[in-house]
């Protein structure tokens, strides 16, 4: 044992002599910049220096991205042939990709073999962004004039990186709204105050588990929270605010609909989300995103529901969360110049509009009709905060707070207290880390 | 020895045993390059990613030393996944063990049809273990099928006053979702253990049995004074694969509770917490140090299996 750990610390000093100083710490090594990129690709209408046209590049790019259902392969097929109608020296190899995505990734990102367009989700942005995976846009976007001014500001925010630069535009978004069966709730509760009358009119009724489906935790939740003038951080993303007198009477409002009976989890009525319990009956009232329309009507196209928005709290402001994902452009891609001018289609009007036209996604953009039957949900995108990415290490925040507020309902303690104390605490953490 | 020596005509001349043992080496070459390559250089690799600042695309950066096995030890849910594991192990081990040993011993016996039964027991163990997941994840479920059974068996007011309601969510209650994944394990396993101990109750010769049946023993006394201790060798064998396969603990804690070891925690491992550490987070330095940890536990509690079953096994 002990020539074991004389041997383990001679190979941690030989490697700390080896590589101390002479390899480049991750931060230096961010994505290399356009004019640089332009240069190794050897590709025309280079952007350093002069503007950028996109009709002048030519050549090829990988495209790639998790795939939800065949209608997404075929809107983005679609969308794919538009763009070689428009951009017809660009080739376009999509290619989706299959199983755990971000571990798929990972190994790309360490192999230095990445799609030159890919998705990323909102809530690895920031982190993708700070590993140096993603190539800035913000170079391109200048020379090109790209206008993201269009973009609503809660899709565009998570594509931050922590220096500023913007590193992936919004393909897409969602908004969290209040989807409720028309034959159990006639009118969509405005308030939060309605929303609880409507809900204690239910209970026990119409063969109700519970009169809704709720999630355990922020990702629905903090909606609830924002409505009730409560918050995480503050909003320059420095500041602890989950020990706010109004963040604590958000909770706890949040747990006592569960101890009154007029909420419960997917996973308590035997379900695997609350799309489900929606269709199969087992609650009226719940709080998802576009995703549940082809859910519903594919599975439970009997049950007649409708989209309200979230109901507003006590900060009197309407208010929801937003879920988006974006193109991105790989540190490491070969064809930067040919991943731009299909990332710009791709989030720009022509492309969103016959992207989302495909049915499975909402737009990202002002400027994109809304499609049929979406209208709350996409006006919600005017006032919505991000769901995700918008603080360091949310991811852990989240599960902090999940525990916690699944812990008080399992052990029926109901208590705010605890859930701020470890939601506090893995605050503290992400933003000290 | 001296005798075979004597005989072996090629202990003549040094010349024969040195080619033999040269082409002995020669065989044996190719499997230990892989061995150090693949098991001990993964493990040194592993050490020096662990005690850098690691990128994984751009390679080390900042050395800090055991910085990351420091911060592990400050996280509240790596020491979580730490008594997840150690229970799981303490609790699935012996439970299996037993459950593999009684199965063993009932298919050993001359039945009529023990071929099917061994087949039959050991089936869940060839199943996939996502697919057997996700049916006990179905059958543990609130409105599953055990809820069903035991409420049209009329066996509801025990489980209530266990505490446990009607409707109870077996694998989504923090309470009650280790100990399902423990028995789902154990059914899914036993099979498993069946086949090392039936393997180990063949070299017990038939003699010994013979003479105490004709000392007058029971078949009680036969199994506790015979069958048990001289199965020593297979127990050694089946705890030492058991306690590594269960501090491994990865896929039914991840199919059951997601990446983050929902509800509450209950279903964190350490591969699991490793796992999104390096995969989720892409830190992978200090996944890498959560590794040797891991390596560390599982090597000291071999060594004490070691001690406590004796010298090697006979086979």
């Amino acid at each position: 044992m002990r020539r074991l750990i004389v041997l383990a610390a001679i190979v941690v000093l030989i490697a700390g002599a080896c590589t101390s100083g002479a390899t480049p710490s991750p931060s230096a090594s961010t994505g290399t910049a356009p004019s640089t990129a332009a240069s190794e690709s050897g590709a025309a209408g280079s952007p350093s220096g002069a503007a950028f046209d996109p009709a002048s590049i030519s050549g090829n790019a990988t495209l790639s991205g998790w795939q939800s259902s065949d209608a997404e392969n075929k809107a983005l097929q679609d969308t794919v042939t538009a763009f070689a109608a428009a951009y017809p020296n660009v080739k376009v190899d999509y290619k989706v990709i299959t199983g755990d995505y971000p571990t798929v990734m990972a190994t790309n990102f360490a192999s230095k073999n990445v799609p030159d367009v890919f998705y990323v989700d909102a809530s690895f942005g920031t982190p993708w962004a700070d590993q140096g995976f993603l190539l800035p846009l913000d170079d391109y976007i200048a020379k090109q004039g790209f206008d993201t001014s269009t973009f609503f500001p809660g899709y565009l925010a998570p594509f931050k990186g922590t220096d500023g630069k913007t590193y992936g535009l919004p393909k897409d978004g969602n908004t969290i709204g209040m989807a409720y069966n028309t034959a159990d709730v006639p009118t969509a509760p405005a308030t939060l105050a309605d929303l609880v009358t409507a809900a204690t009119a239910l209970k026990g009724k119409n063969g109700l588990k519970a009169p809704m489906c709720l999630n355990p935790g922020l990702d629905r939740g903090l909606a609830f929270l924002y409505a009730q003038g409560g918050s995480i951080v503050s909003a320059d993303g420095k500041t602890n605010m989950v020990d706010t007198p109004e963040t604590k009477a958000a909770v706890q409002w949040y747990l006592d609909l569960f101890k009154n009976g007029l909420g419960m989890t997917a996973a308590d009525m035997g379900d695997d989300w609350c799309g489900t319990s929606l269709g199969k009956k087992h609650a009226a009232i719940t709080f998802e995103g576009g995703w549940l329309d082809p859910a519903m009507s594919s599975t439970y196209p009997d049950v007649k529901y409708a989209w309200g928005q979230m109901p507003t709290g006590t900060s009197g402001s309407p208010v929801t969360i937003s879920y988006t994902a974006a193109y991105a452009i790989g540190a490491d891609s070969k064809n930067k110049d040919q991943a731009w001018v299909l990332l710009q289609y791709l989030v720009g009007k022509d492309g969103m509009t016959k992207w989302t036209s495909g049915g499975v996604a909402l737009p990202s953009r002002s400027d994109v009709p809304t499609p049929t039957g979406k209208d709350v949900l996409v006006a919600q995108a005017q006032f919505a905060k991000p769901g995700s990415g918008f603080m360091k290490g949310y991811a852990d925040v989240q599960k902090a707070f999940q525990d916690a507020f699944t812990k008080e309902i399992q052990d029926k303690t109901y208590s705010a207290d605890k859930v701020i104390e470890a939601t506090k605490a893995a605050v503290d953490a992400a933003l000290a880390s | 020895m001296a005798i075979a020596s004597a005989r072996d005509p090629r202990a003549s001349t040094g010349i024969g045993l040195r080619s033999e043992a040269l082409a002995g080496y020669a065989f044996v070459a190719i499997p230990m390059v892989l061995f150090f390559v693949l098991n001990i250089g993964s493990i040194l690799y592993a050490l020096f990613i662990s005690v850098f600042q690691w990128n994984i695309r751009s390679g080390a950066g900042a050395f800090i030393g055991i910085q990351n096995y420091q911060n592990v030890f400050k996280d509240p849910i790596f020491i979580r996944a730490i008594q997840n594991s150690l229970y799981y192990a303490i609790v699935w081990v012996p439970l299996t063990m037993a459950v593999g040993l009684f199965l063993a011993v009932l298919v050993n016996q001359k039945l009529r049809g023990r071929t099917f039964f061994r087949a039959a027991f050991y089936f869940p163990a060839i199943a996939s273990s996502a697919a057997v997941t996700v049916l006990w994840i179905f059958l543990a479920a609130p409105d599953g099928l055990f809820n069903g059974i035991r409420g049209a068996l009329g066996l509801n007011p025990i489980f209530q006053l266990l505490g446990f309601g009607p409707n109870q969510n077996w694998m989504g209650d923090s309470h009650t979702a280790l100990n399902s994944v423990i028995l789902l394990n154990a059914w899914t396993t036993s099979g498993t253990f069946m086949l090392f101990y039936l393997a180990s109750l063949q070299t017990i010769p038939g003699e010994v049995y013979e003479a105490a049946a004709i000392d007058g023993a029971g078949s009680w006394q036969m199994f506790w004074k015979i069958t048990f201790p001289l199965l020593r060798p297979g127990h050694y064998f089946v705890a030492t694969v058991a306690v590594i396969g269960a501090l491994q603990l990865f896929d039914q804690v991840r199919i059951g509770g997601g990446t983050t070891g929902d509800p509450a925690n209950a279903l964190m491992t350490v591969v699991l917490y490793l796992y999104n550490l390096a995969f989720y987070k892409f830190d992978f330095d200090r996944a890498a140090a959560v590794g040797l940890i891991l390596f560390v536990i599982i090597f000291t509690i071999t060594l004490i299996q070691r001690r406590l079953f004796g010298s090697a096994p006979s086979w």
